[in-house]
């Protein structure tokens, strides 16, 4: 049986089409159909799976997956930081041109930026991001990996965003200006090293290699060298002046609808922000207030570092960022009340196990060494499973797509669960409840100035009464 | 789903079983005692330190910093990183400038290990005895190391010595005079390592002031100071910035010719490029090389300090283990006593412990073991009898027993018996 990891997204319509040229059978995926897991008639004698594209140079290099199909960057962004690890590029197949950049704000040549100690990065990309840093030999630089709208964190949040682009007009036309151009390239069919060397993948290799197009020199990355050996000038942190203004950071996604609701209902007037549509950069009617559009995943680290001053996000990414930082001063000023759902430990329905002891004793019987836990919640499921006591474990960092990892792909999920619908829809269950989440305000807990405590104390304010009110 | 038979040891980590343990601290000690003798100071450093001491330009190189290890501490969410310390002189620069007067002559030397990443099995964790020689003592200091290297290296037995010598500044000033900004000098060093002689050529192009082929300077090994006077008729004229390099090394030649110190000089032997500033070396026993170090005159400044200069140097001690001739003696079987109590009631434990600690106090090596186990040479009873304490000496060597009132009896009766 081959194991092939398709990828979700925009790339699924071209990517069926070509898969289906190569007489593969895709049909299931090609149709674009929402199943995670597709069926293919086991005498193909392959078995398909479809996942985030961020998660299938991980997949391949656990060895869950024989071969996968995705961007360049998210293999050289896993190569970058394992370079020995077991994923190998076999052929770019030419979909999904895409680039990545490394952008600022404002125009400035490498040179500049090679100079300034502390230089901030944010990235989806974090080791493409240290790559560069390293390269350009940064004095003290910090690079924050963040779940998505990178490009919104320059200038005030962060001085370089290594983001993905079309080419650089897509750059421009998200307000940065592109510094220099780290990767280019578009999706690559890639291996686990040791499938490639020990299991016939010729089922699916022959007809994608016989396939004309695509690219064919070998991914490189395209480093900058430090323009001058020798100290670098001392320069001032290049982040923006703190101006005597609160910083609120909201989210999109899933929690959008839920906060705009809960906005409105506090009598927090926004423009640009409503249950369907986000402004990277909305305008608040409160003067002195300053509102971003962020993921929330990334708000209790921007919080922390005091970018912000509050944010509204789940309790289950505080929790998860304070399992990582323990002292990190943000705490959750505001339950709203909203947005809730459990995170709970969830296995295979087929597991007679009622709960995580029962699981851990039936894995134990089975004679299973390691536990792989997957979860988006990495620090939440290191932190069970260390409080749990588990064996031998592996946390599996997965950005989505989560409901067909177990059983095939992980023993058991740390994952978010409204009404369990979904789980039961994909023959899983909930055998331990680990926390209740809603959507919160979060604040930083350091001193502010009088002025911003004020407006601090009145935007939270708000937001209690309105949260009590509603709860009444 | 890995099955259970998975390692329990990390990969690229080492165990040291006791005989390698005792091999290991033979060498760490007499090490200590010629760096004692020598006027050093030992110190230790953190093992984990912040990740930008080592990422600015000069300190380590960009191929050393990918297989560092570093990561976010549990206060990291400001996003500054850690490393495990993957070098342990720039620690120890850094330990200079927080707490010593800058300018102060200070003599370190430290038993540190250093992690770095290596692929496959090969070691992700090696020991270093390395030493720093901080402060302004221009060639001495480096005269001095290399002594102090090559008396460790004789203090240690190990054969077949030999010191090869060579300057940073020769093949950067070279390089700088082609033309080559300060990368693209790395570039080019690492192809001549590589053995590209066609990058030879390239430089060659850029300087047709050239009197002298370049492989005079770069393929040639084992010079001695009439080498150096060679280099100067042959490079100066056209690279006058070599004046300097070449002036140090012939004084450090002199110096080394006069005490009798044999050396090889080898222009290639720089390794870290962008690290050292001034003279380099290397100590090698039977054509291996076992330890490295040079001048750094800038890393005080790169870590925060004042510009002083220093120069150090490392031995890896896997290395040195590995010549230092045969394990040294534990203490062993022979001179060992086990002391054990004849049942397990307080009194009787109590009077054993007691026993055993007036042996060790007599500096005899002795371990207590429970009634059923093992036995060294000596094997010292505990009972009673008729209400009063036994001491029942047992030589494992004749199997003669002889019983005593007190351990002190008992130790005048085994110090009495012949060793044969």
């Amino acid at each position: 049986m081959i194991r092939l990891a398709l990828p979700a997204g925009d790339l699924r319509g071209p990517l069926g089409d070509l898969l289906r040229r190569a007489g593969l059978p895709v049909d299931e995926y090609a149709q674009g159909s929402r199943s995670y897991v597709v069926r293919a008639a086991p005498e193909d004698g392959i078995r398909l799976r479809v996942f985030r594209e961020k998660d299938i140079p991980i997949q391949i290099a656990l060895g869950n997956y024989d071969l996968g199909i995705c961007g360049l960057a998210w293999v050289e962004d896993l190569i970058q930081r394992y370079p020995s690890d077991a994923v190998v590029p076999v052929r770019d197949l030419g979909l999904g041109y895409s680039s990545v950049y490394v952008a600022a704000a404002e125009g400035d040549s490498l040179a500049g930026w090679a100079g300034r100690p502390g230089l901030r990065i944010v990235s989806e990309f974090p080791n493409l991001a240290e790559a560069f840093a390293r390269r350009l030999r940064l004095p003290a630089y910090r690079v924050f990996p963040v779940w998505g709208a990178a490009e919104v964190y320059p200038p005030e949040d962060a001085d370089l965003a290594v983001i993905a682009a079309k080419d650089e007009d897509e750059v421009r036309s998200q307000g940065l200006v592109p510094a220099h151009r780290l990767l280019e390239g578009s999706a690559w069919l890639v291996a686990n090293r040791d499938s490639l060397a020990g299991n016939d993948l010729s089922a699916v290799l022959e007809p994608l290699l016989a396939l004309r197009g695509g690219g064919d020199g070998p991914p490189a990355l395209s480093l900058p060298v430090a323009s001058a050996v020798g100290r670098m000038p001392s320069g001032e942190r290049s982040s923006a002046g703190r101006k005597d203004v609160v910083r609120l950071a909201l989210p999109d996604g899933h929690q959008q609808k839920h906060t705009a609701a809960a906005l409105a209902a506090a009598g927090l007037r926004i423009s640009d922000y409503d249950g369907e549509t986000a402004a990277p950069r909305p305008r608040a009617e409160m003067p002195g207030l300053e509102v971003k559009v962020i993921r929330p995943q990334d708000m209790p680290q921007q919080v922390a570092l005091g970018h912000f001053d509050l944010a509204i996000s789940g309790r289950d990414w505080l929790r998860d960022h304070r399992y990582q930082f323990p002292a990190s001063p943000v705490e959750e000023a505001v339950d709203l009340g909203v947005g809730r759902y459990s995170i709970a430990a969830v296995v295979s329905e087929d597991s007679p196990a009622r709960n995580l002891e029962e699981a851990l004793g039936q894995w134990q019987k089975e004679g299973r060494g390691t536990v792989r836990v997957a979860s988006e919640y990495v620090n939440i499921a290191d932190h069970c499973a260390r409080s749990r006591h588990l064996p031998r474990y592996k946390v599996i960092p997965i950005s989505g797509a989560s409901e067909g990892f177990v059983p095939e792909d992980a023993e058991v999920l740390i994952e978010g669960t409204e009404t369990g619908a979904t789980l039961a829809a994909n023959r899983l269950k909930v055998i331990e409840r680990i926390f209740e989440s809603t959507t919160c305000l979060i604040a930083h807990q350091g001193p502010v100035s009088d002025r911003r405590r004020r407006l601090q104390a009145e935007v939270v304010e708000m937001l209690r009464r309105s949260a009590a009110g509603g709860r009444a | 789903m890995a099955d259970g038979d998975e390692p329990l040891r990390c990969r690229g980590m080492r165990d040291l079983l006791p005989g390698e343990m005792a091999r290991y601290r033979q060498v760490e000690e007499s090490f200590a005692r010629v760096c004692g003798e020598w006027g050093y100071s030992e110190i230790r450093t953190p093992t984990i330190e912040f990740l930008h001491l080592f990422t600015a330009t000069g300190t380590l190189s960009p191929q050393m910093l990918d297989r560092t290890y570093t990561f976010l501490d549990w206060d990291g969410w400001s996003g500054e990183r850690v490393v495990l310390r993957p070098d342990a002189t720039i620690p120890a620069a850094r330990l200079y400038v927080e707490n010593l007067p800058p300018g102060q002559i200070a003599r370190f030397f430290y038993t540190q290990n250093v992690f770095r990443f290596s692929t496959g099995e090969e070691s992700r964790e090696d020991w270093q005895c390395g030493v720093e020689l901080i402060g302004d003592l221009a060639l001495a200091g480096d005269v001095e190391l290399i002594l102090l290297g090559r008396a460790v290296l004789e203090r240690l037995g190990l054969e077949g010595l030999e010191v090869g010598l060579s300057h940073a500044g020769l093949v950067r000033t070279v390089l700088a005079a082609a033309g080559l900004d300060a990368a693209a000098q790395v570039t080019c060093y690492d192809r001549l390592l590589d053995g590209d002689l066609t990058a030879l050529a390239e430089i060659e192009a850029e300087l047709p002031d050239l009197k002298a082929p370049l492989h005079l300077l770069f393929d040639t090994e084992g010079g001695k100071a009439a080498y150096l006077a060679n280099l100067q008729a042959a490079f100066l004229s056209a690279i006058p910035g070599m004046a300097k390099p070449l002036d140090d090394l012939e004084k450090i030649c002199a110096t080394l010719d006069r005490l009798g110190c044999d050396y090889q000089v080898q222009t290639t032997l720089v390794r870290n490029f962008e690290y050292y500033t001034g003279p380099v070396f290397e100590f090698r026993a039977g054509g291996r090389r076992v330890g490295s170090g040079g001048r750094y005159d800038d890393l005080m400044a790169l870590v925060g300090g004042k510009g002083v200069p220093a120069s150090g140097f490392a031995l890896v001690v896997k290395e040195l283990v590995s010549r230092s001739g045969p394990s040294p003696a534990t203490g062993g079987d022979e001179a060992h006593w086990v002391v054990r109590p004849a049942g397990d009631d307080p009194d009787l434990l109590a009077a054993a412990f007691a026993a055993a600690t007036r042996l060790r106090k007599d500096g005899k090596r002795t371990s207590f073991s429970a009634p059923s186990g093992e036995g060294g040479r000596w094997e010292l009873t505990v009972g009673r009898q008729e209400g009063r304490l036994t001491y029942q000496l047992r030589d494992q060597r004749t199997g003669k027993t002889t019983s005593h009132g007190s351990p002190e009896d008992a130790l005048i009766a085994a110090e009495a018996t012949p060793d044969d």
